[in-house]
């Protein structure tokens, strides 16, 4: 057995969703999902059509190109004859879409794909058509211009412009954040290569020209790791003196869900005035407040005074790390007496620090300990309760930036009385294979037919909200259902299930997802965001998965994949008596084979997280399931459930597609048999015709041979093609995610004895 | 076995030791027992004195950590004297001594060889030391009380002098006590010489110089104390017709040499200038163009051009990060390393590239806070995780001292003490690590507190103190770290600029002025201490400039004295009289061949063409044959003597024969493979392949030596004549693997 116990019992000591498939089984992680890759170009001009070729897994049958705006439209692309040409698309993007970051995705015949960012801008773009990968072959770049490329391995990118002394120009290349892997490093060099000014920080090279001339630009990944997942987009452009660099734009961190409050004003109602550095040169401010700042210069600490009432409370808020910059604020507050000669008593009073996240986050190391998405921060959400009146001096500073002098590494502070308030969360339930494999965390909401789908709903509680969060989930596709597993009181884990029906239709939709609940009495609705990560990850010893926040939820319906297998309950609904053990017969629906004779389950679902797991007979045809309530102390009420585990699925992809080349085969075969005959028989007609006919003949037998070896060429080319058929379609051992449909359970209350 | 330990304390202070073993006393002393016509023999003054000259409490005897040898344990050198008492009066239950006979004493008995002792005979019986040890046994093996007259200092007699070679010095010793007597205790002091080639030093304090002229210190220590006697040894020959002094480096070197009588060599000429400069700086040889170029050039300020050119290139970047790096030890010792590894030698290197004043640069590293990949320097955090091999790392690297030592004990040579180590380590303290998210790293940050690191041996929390300088109190909510940065910077301070600047003249000419680079104490002098400080006073007032430091080294003319030596000055090791020659490092010495071949060396995860110097770790090591065998470092020591200079047969043996030299010398890509085929006169092929060599043209010697080997009939091992093309190419091939074989280009001189 290859996973170890050691290992086994960690993953069972966990109280996460994750479900863990033992390995020595498994060959790979996840069913075939489609996932659109790469974009070339990444993105183009408002107001322009441009063609686009896309790359991915799993986009058979690949049908449109979608994105997130319907100010960007795309067609399928068609050769001179009128044929579609594979993974080419026509890009519209209509010149009043904003310049910004959109989704694209591909609609196939698993349904629609993982995204790819899009980005809209508003210089004139090029695309990488020669290796620029010396001095001498280096493409020459316009100033006001944005060129899409992607780097090789072991290798620099090479650019040239003509630079005019006294010139502000901006070298911006955008690759983290448009979802590329390259670690950019960025060089201006001067006509001979020689560098000048380097950034590998993921910064932007603001350069004021030196003297007329030929300038270089060298682009490579930090570590010399390229490929097709390594492209970017460099921007050149020349910036007036004096003005602030917007650059291209960035896709936003998981943990800045919980950002902005809602209703809050987009830029802060006053700032910090330096000097503020030290408590004799405090700023005086007056609660509540909402300030802007900065950490800057190196080492910059702000200070602030305000006086509060002994019993008062206040929420403090800090935003800087969910701003997507690299800071860690720190909070620290003491209660000031000044006495009569001026001298100031000091009390500590209160420290505040991080936003713990509410799940354990995966920690990255060898084995599956979490998912990748982190909810926490590192900026700040505390409650200050005054416990003296007077004067409170609160400095914030920012942990890193004891030598970093950034004036970009800004902050907002903010405190108010008690606005309780939630965010939430989403991702795709992801599941423990092969130590280190995380393949399986790139995962849209494509569902095949009969199958549930779980996704992990994490809510943020601001300014001690505790109340109960419905999650619900609207504007499905056909066929497709929505259970919300509720967040109970005080917690912060959820679950979405997102059901198919086996003859649900193939279909697309834009779905809405949020939650509600009630604040002071008044039914708030609060959007769900939904998280993915940017790449598949094979190995996670050599690769930290890149998480973000995507634009919408798109949710489709492949209508032609099954799932292996659908558990249902026999019945809908389901009733018990408090402190009383329930039943629930489950029906299984195969529709594939299975390793093993059992797959381990877990119940979630709020009142019944706590039950056993149990052993389901995969390869019967109904189960059941015992729940003890009296064990359980589920309380009276109604619940949803569902029941989770991990399966190995031998499973065969495209079956149909065997049978329909196989038929074309055949029929191949038989043309080219005809063929044949007829060669045949002109070959002898021509031996006997008359000498006036023999030039006729011989031309004939050309003909027909020529069409003979066309026909036996395209007949090869598709036994090629049944081959692979047939090597695809062959079931493999692949482990996923098993979900039942939800089950309701109403308790009634016990008889009193 | 039941030990008691009785302690009487008397009006006077005295302390007696009792012991009795199941009520039978071996030893009992009583301070009346104490003979009234013999001189009071005092345990600190006079017994630890002999201890320690006999070489008993050295690091490798009984002052061996964990124990001591064979469980007979006392403080390194006797700075101890409380413990050492203990030990030696009750320790092993307090056989070691016999109050009733005190020369049948385990101690002594040991010492003078009377019983089987591993460490030799110490002590022969009736020597001085013997005796004193004796008598103080005979006294009753007392501590020394409060009354007692203190060892106050040592006075070294004399402390300078100017030598002739061959001339003799007796050096005396002279211990001042509280009470105000002196006396002569060269007898039990101990001497060392820094140069043994150049002094050796009796242990009795007789100096005798030898025969290379120049300066040498001879360390003297007794009690704690370390003097220091500075000698002069002039060679005398009458020094004229001085090179011009081009800056203030060459007024110190010029004037040290007149003042010791060694004339310096002469200006070199421009090819080896052009070699040597870009070697240094560069790391790499000048190209044939930069050569050609140069040569044609007639202004009267070239040189100094090239020496901009050269610090503006990122080839000094390169070059002096990988000296950086190494010391700082970007070590991989694992895949996950690469990302790590890369960031932060990009950070040194685009430091140097963009100049970034050196105290900055330092402020970065060790104020270093966040992710590796927002802000590299904190991944040296990743490597020296320890507080105390942090504070180790920057004391040795960045201030020139070394402070291992004053862990566990009293510096033998210097001031240090183990409050000092620890009041040093106290600025780490406050190093919070959080979870990284990326396997192996740590977020770096400060951690709100009051920084205090406890010794260890007195359990005392000390604040932070650099060096026995104190710093103004810091806040809990301030980065000690950042407050020794601010201490580093100060122009007073008296380690920080002088240590660099000591670094980088050794980078340029082989030797410190205070060597080892890194060891920097009073008891290790510079051999020319006006040049040591005006060094120092430059770099302060250009801002920590490190491009300037190498600009005005390089401009000086005693940076461009030839090395080969006049009919005087071979001697010379420490005066910089003539220019050092020394072995290419492992890094420049293979691009160097890979320029003469005209090839590349491969390296994983780089674009081809990736020079030597510029590889950012230390895993290269494993796959390149050639750089282990020339001594590229691993990273893991904070010194540079972990890069090896020094010859080898290996290195011999490799340059002749090795598999890589050959597919080299024989790629098709190559110079000899490019020039066999070009048609040129062969006199313009060799004059091409000098050049690049050696930037310089072969002599007519040179050049007729291998037209005869060029023009010579070319036959196989049967004997049968090769075809021409090949025959000139294989030629060619020889010609390059001759001139790489020589000491003209393994060399820079």
């Amino acid at each position: 057995m290859a996973i170890s116990m050691r290992l086994f019992t960690l993953l069972l000591s966990f109280a996460l969703v994750f479900v863990a498939v033992p390995a020595a089984l498994a060959q790979s992680v996840g069913l075939p999902s489609p996932r659109l890759l790469t974009t070339t170009p990444m993105g183009g001009k408002a107001g322009t059509q441009f063609e686009v070729v896309v790359t991915g897994e799993h986009l058979d049958d690949a049908e449109d190109l979608i994105f997130s705006d319907c100010r960007i439209t795309a067609s399928r692309k068609v050769d001179a004859s009128g044929v579609l040409t594979p993974d080419r698309y026509m890009v519209t993007i209509a010149p009043d879409c904003p310049v910004g970051l959109y989704e694209s995705r591909i609609m196939t015949r698993l349904g629609v794909s993982s995204s790819r960012i899009f980005t809209v801008g508003k210089f004139p773009e090029f695309v990488q058509s020669k290796s620029n990968k010396t001095l001498e072959s280096a493409i020459e770049l316009p100033v006001g211009s944005v060129f899409n490329g992607t780097i090789s391995e072991r290798s620099v990118d090479y650019f040239k412009f003509i630079g005019k002394k006294g010139q502000r120009l901006v070298v911006d290349c955008a690759s983290n954040g448009i979802d590329s892997k390259l670690n950019a490093t960025v060089i201006i060099a001067d006509a001979a290569g020689r560098d000048l000014l380097v950034e590998r920080l993921g910064g932007v090279l603001d350069y004021s020209v030196p003297k007329d001339g030929m300038y270089v630009i060298k682009i490579h990944e930090l570590t010399f790791k390229g490929g097709p997942a390594f492209y970017y987009r460099l921007g050149l452009w020349e910036q007036a003196a004096g003005t602030r660099i917007i650059r291209q734009p960035s896709t936003k961190t998981v943990n800045s869900y919980s950002w902005p409050p809602i209703g809050l004003s987009e830029h802060a109602a006053s700032k910090e005035i330096e000097p503020n550095n030290d408590g004799k040169r405090a700023q005086k401010i007056t609660l509540p407040c909402d300030i802007g700042g900065s950490f800057y210069p190196a080492s910059d600490v702000d200070f602030f005074e305000f006086d509060a009432k002994k019993g008062e409370q206040w929420w403090i808020e800090v935003v800087s790390e969910r701003l997507g910059l690299q800071t860690d604020p720190t909070i620290f507050i003491q209660h000031v007496v000044r006495d009569s000669k001026g001298a100031d008593k000091i009390t500590d009073v209160l420290e505040l620090t991080d936003i713990i996240s509410p799940v354990k986050v995966s920690s990255n190391g060898y084995a599956y300990d979490g998912p990748p998405y982190n909810p926490g921060s590192s900026d700040i959400l505390g409650k200050l309760v005054v416990k003296e009146d007077g004067t409170h001096r609160l400095q914030i500073t920012d942990l890193f930036g004891g030598t970093r002098n950034d004036p970009n590494n800004i902050y907002r502070l903010i405190i108010r009385r008690d606005a309780p308030d939630f965010a939430l969360v989403s991702w795709a339930m992801h599941m423990e294979l092969r130590n280190g494999d995380r393949n399986a965390l790139s995962k849209p909401i494509s569902l095949r037919g009969g199958a549930t789908m779980a996704l992990e709903v994490v809510a943020f509680r601001r300014d001690g909200f505790d109340g109960e969060i419905e999650i619900t989930m609207e504007g499905l596709p056909k066929g497709v259902k929505a259970h919300g597993l509720k967040i109970p009181v005080g917690q912060s884990r959820g679950m979405m299930l997102v059901t198919a029906d086996q003859d649900a239709p193939r279909g697309y939709t834009n779905a809405k997802f949020f939650g509600q609940s009630k604040i002071d009495g008044n039914s708030v609705v609060r959007p769900c965001w939904l998280a993915s990560v940017a790449w598949p990850i094979p190995d996670s010893w050599g690769e930290i998965p890149s998480p973000r926040l995507l634009a919408d939820v798109p949710v489709a319906v492949s209508g032609i994949d099954f799932a292996p297998i659908t558990i249902t309950a026999k019945a809908p609904i389901y009733e018990v008596t408090a402190g009383e053990k329930l039943v629930i017969p489950l029906v299984h629906k195969r529709r594939s084979e299975f390793s093993g004779d059992k797959i381990q389950m877990k119940v979630i679902g709020a009142g019944f997280e706590n039950a056993p797991r149990f052993d389901l007979p995969i390869k019967a045809d109904t189960s059941q399931v015992t729940l003890d309530l009296a064990v359980l102390k589920t309380p009276p009420g109604e619940y949803t459930i569902s029941f989770v585990g991990g399966a190995v699925v031998k499973y065969s992809h495209k079956p149909d597609e065997v049978a329909l080349v196989e038929a074309k085969t055949k029929k191949m075969m038989l043309e080219v048999k005809d063929l044949e005959a007829e060669a045949k028989k002109i070959a002898t007609e021509a031996q006997v015709a008359p000498a006036a006919k023999k030039d006729q003949m011989v031309k004939a037998v050309a003909m027909v041979t020529a069409k003979m070896k066309a026909a036996t060429d395209a007949l090869n080319v598709t036994k090629g093609q049944l081959e692979k058929a047939a090597v695809t379609a062959k079931p493999k051992d692949i482990a996923d995610i098993i979900v039942s449909e939800p089950i309701t359970i109403r308790v009634k209350p016990g008889v009193k004895k | 076995m039941n030990i008691h330990r009785i302690y009487s304390t008397k009006s006077s202070g005295y302390i007696s030791l009792f012991y009795i073993f199941f009520g039978i006393s071996s030893f009992f002393v009583h301070p009346g027992s104490l003979i009234a016509s013999e001189p009071k023999i005092s345990f600190v003054n006079d017994v630890i004195p002999v201890i320690t000259r006999a070489g008993c409490n050295m690091g490798s005897c009984h002052a061996k950590a964990g124990g001591g040898q064979n469980g007979f344990q006392l403080s390194l050198l006797g700075f101890e004297p409380l413990e050492d008492l203990e030990s030696i009066v009750m320790g092993s239950r307090g056989r070691r001594l016999l109050a009733t006979n005190p020369e049948a004493s385990l101690l002594l008995m040991k010492a003078s060889g009377q019983m089987p002792h591993r460490g030799g005979i110490r002590l022969p019986k009736k020597s001085q030391g013997y005796e004193i040890i004796k008598t103080w046994i005979t006294q009753g093996a007392l501590m020394d009380t409060s009354a007692d007259v203190k060892f106050v200092a040592m006075e070294l007699i004399p402390k300078k002098g100017v030598l002739q070679r061959g001339q003799e010095q007796q050096l005396k010793a002279m211990a001042h006590y509280s009470d105000g007597t002196i006396h002569d205790v060269t007898v039990r002091a101990l001497f060392e010489s820094n140069d043994k080639a150049m002094a050796e030093v009796t242990e009795n304090g007789l100096v005798k110089v030898l025969d290379i002229p120049g300066k040498v210190s001879v360390m003297v220590r007794y009690q704690g104390n370390v003097g220091v006697y500075n000698a002069a040894i002039p060679l005398g020959a009458p020094v004229e017709n001085l090179p011009p002094e081009k800056n203030f480096v060459d007024r110190a070197v010029f004037l040290n040499l007149k003042e010791l009588g060694i004339p310096p060599s002469k200006i070199c000429d421009d090819a080896t200038f052009l070699r040597r400069v870009t070697l240094d700086i560069g790391g790499r040889l000048p190209t044939d163009d930069e050569a050609k170029n140069f040569f044609a050039n007639t202004g009267a300020n070239k040189r100094n051009q090239v020496i901009e050119d050269l610090l503006k290139s990122p080839d000094y970047a390169d070059y002096f990060s990988s000296k950086w790096t190494a010391v700082l030890k970007n070590r991989r010792d694992d895949a996950s390393d690469i990302v790590s590894n890369f960031a932060f030698n990009a950070w040194v290197r685009d430091s140097l590239l963009a100049n970034k004043p050196y105290d900055q640069f330092v402020r970065e590293l060790l104020g270093a806070t966040g992710k590796v990949i927002g802000n590299p320097p904190v991944a040296w955090y990743k490597r020296v995780k320890d507080p105390k091999e942090q504070i180790e790392d920057v004391a040795q690297l960045f201030l020139g001292v070394r402070m291992q030592c004053a862990q566990c004990h009293h510096h033998p040579f210097e001031r240090w003490s183990q409050d000092d180590y620890y009041s040093l380590a106290a600025f780490f303290s406050q190093v919070g690590r959080k979870p990284s998210g990326t396997r192996g790293e740590d977020l770096i940050f400060h951690k709100r507190g009051l920084a205090v690191a406890t010794n260890i041996k007195s359990g005392v929390a000390l604040k932070p103190m650099a060096l026995g300088d104190q710093v103004a109190a810091i806040e809990a909510d301030q980065d000690p770290r950042l407050r020794l940065a601010d201490w580093m910077k100060s122009p007073q301070n008296p380690f920080f600029a002088k240590a660099l600047v000591n670094r980088y003249w050794k980078h340029f000419f082989q030797r410190g002025l205070i060597e080892p680079e890194d060891d920097i104490r009073d008891s290790n002098p510079p051999s020319n201490p006006e040049l040591l400080a005006a060094l120092e006073k430059h770099f302060i007032q250009s801002g920590f400039d490190l491009k300037d430091l190498v600009r005005v080294i390089t401009r000086s003319n005693t940076y461009q004295l030839v090395s080969t030596p006049n009919k005087y000055n071979s001697g010379d090791r420490q005066n910089y009289s003539r220019y050092y020659p020394r072995r290419l490092s492992a890094e420049v010495l293979l691009d160097s061949i890979d320029q003469i071949a005209g090839t590349h060396t491969d390296f994983a995860n780089l674009p081809a063409g990736t020079r030597a110097v510029a590889l950012p770790d230390n895993s290269y090591n494993r796959s390149s044959p050639f750089l282990r065998v020339f001594g590229r470092p691993e990273g893991e020591s904070v010194c540079e003597c972990e890069r090896v200079q020094s010859s080898s047969l290996a290195q011999s043996l490799h340059l002749i024969n090795a598999a890589d030299i050959r597919s080299k010398l024989s790629h098709p890509e190559g110079r000899a493979e490019k020039l066999a085929k070009e048609k040129l006169p062969l006199e313009d092929k060799i004059n091409a392949v000098y050049l690049a060599a050696f930037s310089r043209l072969p002599s007519s010697v040179e050049l007729k030596v291998a037209l005869d080997y060029l023009n010579a009939p070319v036959v196989n091992s049967a004997g049968q004549s090769v075809d021409a093309q090949k025959a000139a190419r294989e030629n060619l091939q020889d010609l390059v693997w001759a001139l790489i074989n020589t000491k003209e280009f393994l060399f820079n001189h």
